[in-house]
């Protein structure tokens, strides 16, 4: 019973703060797969900080805490949304334009496709799911469920799990998914090895949902097909989802600030309403729980920063107000986020493994031997890091961009693709983050790449499927559309 | 022509994603057939008897297979025991040791005091010099 209370607390906090970010003129049930997709990486994020709030400030009652939270953002929600249209009417208006003439012969063979490639995921992750009930690899039990075991056993010691006598787990790595799965044992009464093998399925079917959704609402459903197409039907992501690492998670928070920041430049053109911050104040949100997900995600929230900024400088000198005014939103939950993870890194968590000795890793960044090294990995991984069977998906975007030919053609980006932009810089640089650590790791640096860069690739995968078919449109030389509900929008 | 161009694009796109969600259901586990999970079998279960021996928090040594050879073993080991932590080392009041059932003697090269054996390399030692 209060797993099942907690669960819905948990999704319903998600929701509703998802809700509150959307425009206040669409209606609370508008857009509805994506607000679900999001409402479940955002629940999450919400049972994680207040379980790790709770924690330091030895609160017991966390039922309490979570009704509370609730209570907050539905008397939030009654505040500041605006009784716009009526509910059906605007719920009929907004529901995605369907042409009069049948779907083309395309658009079945797609969609039939898609639903092979989706029960073929799902039946896998859940076998995975039971056959591995404590995750299948290392870092599931020597990092993530050993962190949350501290924090649901260990009482007023729990901070012993950051101990650099256990110096293999990452006593550094932030608390989302460790706080999340120990805020569930808390309700279940033990650590049951169901709740991160649950919350592994979630994350991974959530990011599909994501991709689905917002491709959907930005280029059409075709788009959206084909994207969660090849995210469903790379194995190695469906694999690392189900082992409970954190890296699926990770993904999750990537995609959600791109897509966020991408859904937010599209409704601003098409709706330049000075009311329109909520869904950067999200995006924020989704790139703190990034950060407070694995370090790798601090290193992409700097990058969409600094991605943000020089796209913006890009289209002409910006005055310090428009900065203020571009950044003021997302900075609203950014820094509340950094400065969670300010006081866990200074005060809880041990030094990182990475940046110990300043020297050799100077001395390291002048060898070019590992530049070369890890440009070659770099090379191997882009096409092995999927797990496909015979064509890597990374060529398989590459091909179908070159053989669509006349179908699609890359989108000439304007203005109104600010968010496209930065998301494609922001992956970019984070690349090159990568790149750069792997030039300074104390570590062996064949042993280090080869057990980590596939992983590090994952996490930027479905950004980078959303981006690759987000820049994509139809040709308007009189083809007909692909994209059977979204003319001249989609593919 | 455009129409059926495209049909011929999905139609091979598709088909190059299948193969590799069929290679994802060929890899998964049959069901029906699972294994024991090997973590709960090295870790919690192997572990449940010494766990009740010893206090439920604090720091206590750990000697094992040396080496990185040994370092999945800690983390079993360390994983069924949280929130205790093991310091690999074996300068503790209390120690445990993890060995393979065939290789408990190495424990011998330790200074340290048998307390208990719990069979299958797992024992528990008393370290009188120890801070």
């Amino acid at each position: 019973m209060a797993l099942t209370v907690a669960v819905v607390l948990c999704l319903a906090s998600g929701f509703l703060l998802v809700c509150l970010s959307f425009s206040r003129q669409r209606p609370l049930f508008s857009d509805l797969l994506l607000k679900v997709s999001l409402s479940v990486g955002f629940g999450l994020g919400i049972f994680s900080v207040f379980y790790f709030l709770s924690m330091l400030l030895g609160m017991s009652r966390l039922l309490l805490v979570d009704f509370a939270v609730f209570a907050l953002l539905v008397v939030c929600i009654l505040l500041f949304r605006t009784r716009g249209r009526s509910f059906i009417n605007a719920t009929i208006s907004s529901l995605p334009r369907h042409n009069a003439e049948p779907a083309p012969r395309s658009h079945s063979l797609l969609a039939t496709a898609f639903v092979v490639s989706l029960c073929a995921a799902v039946y896998t992750a859940i076998i995975r799911t039971l056959a591995y009930p404590h995750g299948d690899g290392w870092d599931a039990f020597s990092i993530w469920n050993l962190h949350a075991r501290f924090l649901f056993l260990g009482g007023s010691h729990w901070r012993d799990g950051f101990s650099p006598l256990i110096p293999w787990s990452h006593p550094d790595y932030p608390l989302l998914l460790p706080a999340a799965i120990a805020h569930f044992w808390s309700f279940v009464g033990h650590d049951t090895p169901a709740v991160p093998g649950i919350i592994g399925l979630l994350f991974t079917f959530s990011t599909v949902g994501l991709l689905f959704s917002a491709l959907s609402i930005l280029r059409g459903r075709t788009s959206a097909m084909l994207g969660a197409t090849v995210l469903l039907a790379t194995p190695a992501f469906i694999e690392l989802g189900t082992s409970q690492y954190a890296d699926v998670p990770l993904s999750f928070f990537v995609l959600a600030t791109v897509a966020l920041f991408c859904l937010h430049e599209s409704r601003v053109q098409e709706d330049p309403s000075p009311n329109s911050s909520g869904l950067p104040v999200l995006a924020g949100l989704a790139a703190g729980c990034a950060a407070w997900t694995k370090n790798e995600g601090l290193l992409f929230l700097c990058t969409i920063l600094l991605a943000r900024l020089l796209t913006l400088i890009r289209t002409g000198p910006p005055s310090l107000t428009t900065i203020a005014r571009r950044f003021a939103p997302m900075l609203v939950t950014i820094v509340p986020a950094l400065l969670l993870i300010a006081y866990f890194k200074r005060s809880i968590a041990p030094p990182g493994d990475l940046f110990s000795d300043g020297t050799t890793a100077l001395h390291k960044l002048t060898d070019p031997a590992r530049y070369w090294a890890i440009a070659r990995w770099y090379g191997k991984s882009f096409l092995r890091f999927g797990h496909w069977l015979v064509i890597p998906g990374t060529l398989l975007l590459v091909a179908f961009y070159f053989a669509a030919g006349k179908t699609v053609r890359k989108r000439d980006l304007n203005q109104a693709d600010l968010g496209l932009r930065a998301s494609i810089l922001a992956l970019g640089l984070t690349l090159a983050g990568y790149f750069a650590v792997y030039l300074i790791t104390p570590y062996d640096i064949y042993w280090h790449l080869r057990f980590s860069l596939p992983r590090l690739f994952l996490q930027l995968w479905p950004s980078t499927i959303f981006v690759f078919f987000l820049s994509l449109v139809e040709d308007k030389s009189g083809a007909p559309t692909c994209g059977a509900d979204a003319p001249g929008r989609g593919l | 022509m455009i129409d059926s161009r495209r049909t011929v694009v999905f139609a091979v796109f598709s088909f190059c994603c299948l193969l590799s969600s069929a290679r994802l259901v060929r890899d998964a586990p049959a069901p029906g057939r699972f294994k024991a999970s090997e973590i709960a079998l090295r870790s919690d279960q192997r572990f449940a008897a010494l766990k009740a021996a010893l206090p439920s928090r604090g720091v206590i040594g750990y000697i094992g297979e040396p080496g990185n050879s040994g370092l999945a073993d800690y983390y079993l080991a360390q994983y069924a025991l949280a929130p205790l932590v093991l310091d690999r080392s074996d300068n503790h009041a209390l120690v445990i040791g993890n060995f393979s059932a065939s290789s408990s003697s190495q424990a011998s090269s330790h200074d340290l005091h048998l307390q208990r054996d719990f069979g299958n390399g797992l024992l528990l030692f008393a370290s009188e010099g120890a801070k």
